[in-house]
């Protein structure tokens, strides 16, 4: 009788010992979720960042001048465009709406 | 056994009497002990462990904000107009922040702050958060990290960018620094960019690390992002051309108006002078408002287009039809009308192009007033335009029953009532859509034609777009108005402006609405230039140039061919290749 409790008394003891083992790891993967999440996050906005920026170095404005002060290019008109005319008739009243 | 040897069970030592009592007593200290234990267990565990419990989630139990990411704003083709970025902020403990007056002096620095303003932010003590600066740069923020004071921190917050600047200023608006939208778009989409916060309850270790999740987390939505209708290239170039435009007249301001025709879309709304939305220090309300749409005016000579399609409508005449003008003076009952020039007799389509107040005013007096209300209506004079903008303004258009008979005539010429600018652009593409007033838009619609309500006959709007063409060609009152390669029509507008009860002597508003291309139109252009002061200040003159760079650019960019024939200026041949 005294064995068969000795036996369950390390049975017991080993679950426990189990368990805590079982909750460190949940706890030390949630802080590895947790620190690749914000990161996720801060990469993210890391992007949207770049993004902002990249747009801010091609608005109209710094392009029109980058085009003029160092490529003296001039705004073009009718009189020095030559326009054609795809067979099909689709590309050539159709708004170039590309993204950049 | 010797004598020597030793009876251990009657060591003195041992055989000293011990009492009872002591091992009894003990045992009673130990069993008290015991009771004890169990009693702060039973008091710990059962009778206050609501209070133990509470106690012990707040030390280690958190509910971490996650703020949600306001939306960012697009152009019509996906570019950023606005967007938050995250940035530092600066804050300090008072209660524990190291008082280095050698390090503090360099934060003063760095903060851009005298030392005495910072000693005022840490005089109280009893606080422990203070916000030193928010939204500070990056590059500040290390540094001032590299100096490790203690009780210094610096913290996430995000700051809204606009790439674009000044341009778009008044479309886009501002936020605040809490991230609330102020001005613009900003502001009447507030809640759609905004989003919402969420919030997760966490257990943290002693190290800060999150360790783990309590109940349910409630997700951040983030804030949507807003696509206008807006096409950057051509706001940007509009307002090039104004802030040009107001600068050469020296003018006190200006705005410009593209709408796209089928769509109804707003494709630029701009004015000069404007802010950057990113640095508002020293902000005045000029720089601030939305002219285009909250400052109204009587509308002048741009009126007589829709009364005189309003006679075509009624069948009262033809285009072709004629009217005296007489010697320029016109009695309406006790006031006289007048024209700048003598013309005689003149077909409906000079009334337009050559701008005659008696013309119009004559084909008003053969109206009833009820009519000409309605039209006005009907194309928008009087009421807030349908956009999303905070302080759009509704004009002044007074009920029919008021009006007397001269008051109907100088309303025929845009005087006795008023209108913004958005409106008169809006109301002219009941020329442009084939006699529909269309439903103006500031958000990308994806459609490619909208349909609107019909004001006049497809055929009626054509006339009429003709009469708008006359004023552009030789002979008209706004030569200035034709771009290269596209036949355009249009129709200029000066207008006293009203200072206190009358009008002010000198003080002009030039604009031009128009239509381009004038066949097969695709887009109107309203432009408007406030106080010319250089010499000129006929909307022919001030106004119709800019109408016209902004037209050849805008047609250009949507990918609309000439129709009209140019001369073809290309220097360069292709030579044939020899071998």
């Amino acid at each position: 009788m005294s064995r068969l409790s000795f036996l369950l008394m390390i049975a017991v003891m080993a679950s426990a010992l189990y368990l805590v083992r079982t909750q460190y790891e949940s706890r030390s993967l949630t802080t590895e979720i947790d620190r690749a999440t914000s990161l996720a996050r801060n990469l993210e906005t890391e992007n949207d960042r770049l993004d902002v920026e990249r747009r801010a170095q091609a608005t109209p404005l710094r392009v029109e001048k980058l085009a003029r002060e160092q490529l003296h290019m001039r705004t073009i008109t009718p009189a020095i465009t030559q326009y054609a005319t795809v067979p099909g008739g689709v590309a050539a009243s159709v708004p170039a709406e590309v993204r950049p | 056994m010797s004598s020597r040897s030793v009876q251990y069970t009657s060591s003195p030592l041992l055989a000293s009497k011990t009492p009872i009592w002591r091992s009894q007593f003990i045992v009673a200290v130990i069993a008290a002990g015991f009771l004890g234990l169990v009693a702060r267990a039973a008091y710990v565990q059962v009778i206050d462990n609501a209070f133990f419990k509470r106690q012990g989630t707040v030390r280690f139990v958190r509910t971490l904000d996650l703020p949600a990411n306001r939306g960012r704003i697009l152009d019509r083709h996906g570019n950023i107009l606005a967007s938050s970025v995250p940035v530092p902020s600066i804050w300090a403990n008072p209660e524990d922040i190291e008082r280095d007056p050698a390090k503090l002096k360099a934060l003063a620095k760095l903060l851009g702050m005298n030392p005495a303003e910072l000693d005022k932010k840490l005089q109280d003590e009893d606080k422990t958060f203070v916000w030193l600066k928010r939204q500070v740069d990056d590059s500040v923020a290390k540094e001032i990290a590299a100096l490790k004071i203690k009780g210094v921190y610096d913290r996430k917050e995000y700051k809204r960018i606009y790439p674009e600047g000044e341009s778009v200023a008044h479309v886009v608006g501002f936020t605040n620094v809490e991230n609330l939208g102020q001005e613009g778009v900003e502001l009447t989409f507030n809640k759609a960019l905004g989003g919402k916060a969420g919030s997760r309850r966490v257990i943290k270790d002693r190290l800060g690390r999150v360790v783990e999740d309590i109940g349910e987390m409630v997700p951040p939505v983030d804030g949507e992002d807003l696509q206008l209708s807006i096409d950057s290239k051509v706001q940007y170039f509009a307002y090039e051309k104004i802030k040009e435009a107001v600068l050469t007249n020296k003018a006190a301001a200006g705005s410009v108006v593209v709408l796209d025709v089928k769509t109804g879309e707003i494709l630029a709304l701009t004015n000069y002078p404007s802010y950057s939305p990113g640095k508002r220090g020293n902000l005045s309300g000029a720089q601030l408002r939305n002219r285009a749409l909250t400052d109204t005016f009587e509308p002048g000579s741009t009126m007589k287009p829709i009364v005189v399609g309003l006679a075509l409508e009624k069948g009262l005449v033809t285009p072709e039809s004629t009217i005296q003008i007489g010697n320029g003076k016109f009695k309406v009952g006790t006031a006289t009308i007048t024209d700048e020039h003598a013309h005689g007799l003149l077909t409906i389509n000079q009334v337009i192009q050559k701008s005659s107040n008696i013309g119009a005013s004559k084909l008003a007096l053969q109206m009833q007033p009820h009519d000409m209300w309605e039209v006005f209506t009907q194309v928008g004079l009087g009421q807030k335009p349908q956009v999303p903008f905070p302080g759009a303004v509704s004009g002044k258009l007074r009920a029919y029953k008021t009006w007397r008979p001269i008051e109907q005539a100088t309303m025929s010429y845009g005087y006795g009532l008023s209108a913004s600018l958005f409106q008169l652009a809006q109301a002219y593409t009941v020329f442009a859509h084939d006699g529909e007033v269309v439903p103006v838009s500031l958000v990308k619609t994806n459609q490619s034609v909208m349909n609107g309500a019909r004001v006049f006959s497809s055929q009626n709007a054509a006339a009429m777009r003709n009469m708008l063409h006359l004023v552009t060609i030789q002979g008209g009152t706004a030569p200035k108005a034709q771009t290269m390669g596209y036949a355009v029509g249009g129709k200029t507008g000066t207008a006293h402006k009203v200072e206190g009860k009358g009008y002010a002597s000198k003080k002009y508003r030039g604009f031009f609405v128009g239509i381009a291309p004038i066949d097969n139109p695709r887009i109107v252009v309203a432009v408007m230039v406030d106080e010319p002061t250089n010499g000129a200040y006929f909307g022919g003159d001030v106004a119709a140039p800019v109408f016209s760079q902004t037209v050849q650019q805008t047609l250009r960019m949507m990918g609309v061919q000439p129709d009209m024939a140019v001369k073809p200026q290309v220097v360069t041949k292709v030579e044939k290749e020899s071998f």
